[in-house]
């Protein structure tokens, strides 16, 4: 039996796109969120934005191969990741202890380590490890992660009890946790795993991209605060803004995993890399990160987004303007926010 | 009244949402596949008592994010004509005591169909006690007046087994009301 296809009426859809070519994965946009939204002790492992090294296990532990949909498109069941192995417990410090050694020998000291033994994951486990060998085709890139607020949320339509909603005005998914008994079909069923549990309020939460700072034309502190300029926000249908000039007017931002069929709403502009390098160290024509691990990501329409990439930036290098590099490179970080017409986001 | 209950798996076909219904399948045997029950009445006052073996029990779930709770629950019709399986529907609602294993106190329920219940705490008088013992749960509900219960004389049972991952819609219960005198 093929998915039921369900009807929104959501008036306008906020978007995100992020230019992996400029993460640095400083996780600043992860502390951002974090210290903003979800510091319950239960929620101590969860991260809504996390950034993950990629080729990688990722954040929980090998999200892409739990939930999503089938060839057929018939839901897949999904699984609830535990936090040892998935997501990886929030690790605790003896601060005192390491005040405390300061001023003896050095192997004297007692380093800060966390608290925990036989640790099995965390949020940024495999960090910078990528594949490959130095420095033949070694790579890696940072991947930013938050909630895709899709226009068929699997979590929304997983909940029986009615407690996720798509909000009409601006397409934001939020758990209402009031309504919320803590059954975790949202969590199975969301094949990107950006829905979480807090074990101790026994309540759902997730990304809100930033809703009540987007009802003022603030945009998300996740993209607010990068210091890569990398993230761009608008509204999905606004001509003038970075979403739509990247997505439709470009064509090089591109959704993760669009094969899970459920029209996530962050799009990324994908990373260009080096050559990789013959065993003379000549550069040969394959770039370092496989164009089938791109499309593994992000779907067949990765491919035209590079080569329209690849032209533009040669325009540019050959001195010839640009729109699409002007924007990427955000020499005006204005331009790369636009929710109320009359907002400045940054002053300069 | 003591009585003997062969329990079903609730039907996944049934379920609110689209996920269950099409990521799940129908286990072959419930979770919980019998269950005895006692009720007594004593003036307005009942005790309802469900035990049920349970190898593996779930009393307490803080501390990770896969694991669910053991817990049970009676459910009285509204109405005279209230469906048991959807849990009651608009305008014919039902009532349910519950206990969850990681609580003192029960809590109360009302709903009018799946996905409509409401769970609050337990008027005055509405109290619960449990025991596990060599593999098998008893709880006992003491209730101080029920007039749903009094009204209707039916009960409905459902458990959920923490350890099978149940909860919600996935549950063993009664197939369908059973009366409450012998
Ligand atoms: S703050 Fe920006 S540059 Fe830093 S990790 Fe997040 S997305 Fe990447």
């Amino acid at each position: 039996m093929a998915r039921e296809k369900y009807a929104t009426n959501v008036k306008r859809q906020v978007a995100m796109v992020l230019d992996l070519n400029k993460c640095l994965g400083c996780q600043t946009c992860t502390i951002a969120c974090k210290k903003m939204w979800n510091t319950d002790t239960g929620s101590g492992y969860a991260y809504w934005n996390n950034v993950e090294t990629m080729p990688g296990k990722g954040y929980p532990a090998n999200w892409q191969t739990t939930g999503g949909i089938d060839a057929e498109g018939k839901i897949k069941r999904g699984e609830i990741p535990t936090l040892d192995t998935g997501y990886g417990r929030a690790w605790t410090f003896d601060h005192q202890e390491v005040f405390a050694s300061s001023g003896n020998e050095p192997s004297q000291k007692i380093w800060i380590q966390p608290k925990e033994k036989n640790v099995k994951h965390g949020a940024n486990w495999d960090e910078d490890e990528g594949v490959g060998t130095y420095p033949e085709d070694n790579h890696y890139f940072y991947l930013p992660r938050i909630c895709n607020h899709c226009e068929e949320p699997a979590c929304l339509h997983a909940c029986p009890r009615g407690a996720i909603v798509k909000n009409e005005e601006n397409g934001i998914v939020m758990v209402n946790q009031d309504r919320c008994h803590g059954y975790r079909f949202c969590v199975e069923a969301c094949p990107y795993k950006k829905v979480y549990f807090d074990p101790k309020r026994q309540v759902a939460n997730k990304c809100i991209f930033c809703a009540p700072r987007v009802e003022e034309g603030v945009a998300p502190a996740c993209a607010r605060q990068c210091p890569g300029r990398l993230r761009y926000v608008g509204f999905m249908d606004d001509e003038d803004g970075p979403i739509w000039k990247l997505v439709k007017k470009w064509g090089v931002a591109v959704p993760l995993h669009p094969e899970y069929g459920i029209g996530p709403n962050v799009f990324y502009v994908p990373p260009m890399s080096p050559p990789q390098l013959d065993m003379h160290g000549v550069p040969l024509d394959e770039p370092r990160i496989p164009m089938a691990f791109l499309e593994q990501l992000f779907g067949p329409a990765v491919k035209d987004a590079m080569n329209i990439l690849l032209e533009e930036r040669e325009r540019k290098k050959a001195g010839e303007s640009s729109e699409l590099m002007d924007l990427l490179i955000a020499y005006d970080w204005n331009e790369n926010f636009k929710l109320d017409d009359g907002t400045r986001e940054v002053f300069s | 009244m003591k009585k003997k209950l062969d329990l079903i798996s609730a039907p996944t076909g049934l379920q609110p949402g689209n996920y269950v219904k099409e990521a799940y399948v129908d286990p072959r045997e419930p979770s919980t596949p019998k269950a005895d029950v006692e009720v007594t009445q004593n003036g307005k006052a009942w005790q309802l008592t469900l035990s049920w073996d349970c190898p593996d029990p779930v009393t307490d779930v803080s501390d990770d994010t896969h694991r669910f709770i053991d817990s049970v629950a009676f459910m009285a019709p509204g109405t005279p004509d209230a469906v048991w399986i959807t849990m009651g529907e608009e305008g014919k609602p039902v009532e349910a005591i519950l206990w969850r294993a990681d609580r003192e106190a029960p809590l109360r329920v009302v709903a009018e169909g799946w996905g409509t219940v409401e769970r609050n705490e337990p008027p005055e008088g509405w109290t619960v006690t449990s025991a596990w013992d060599k593999g098998r749960w008893t709880v006992t509900f003491n209730i101080a007046e029920w007039p749903a219960l009094e009204a209707h004389q039916q009960l409905a049972a459902a458990v959920w087994r923490g350890a099978a991952r149940n909860r919600a819609g996935l549950k063993s219960v009664s197939p369908g009301w059973f009366p409450i005198e012998a």
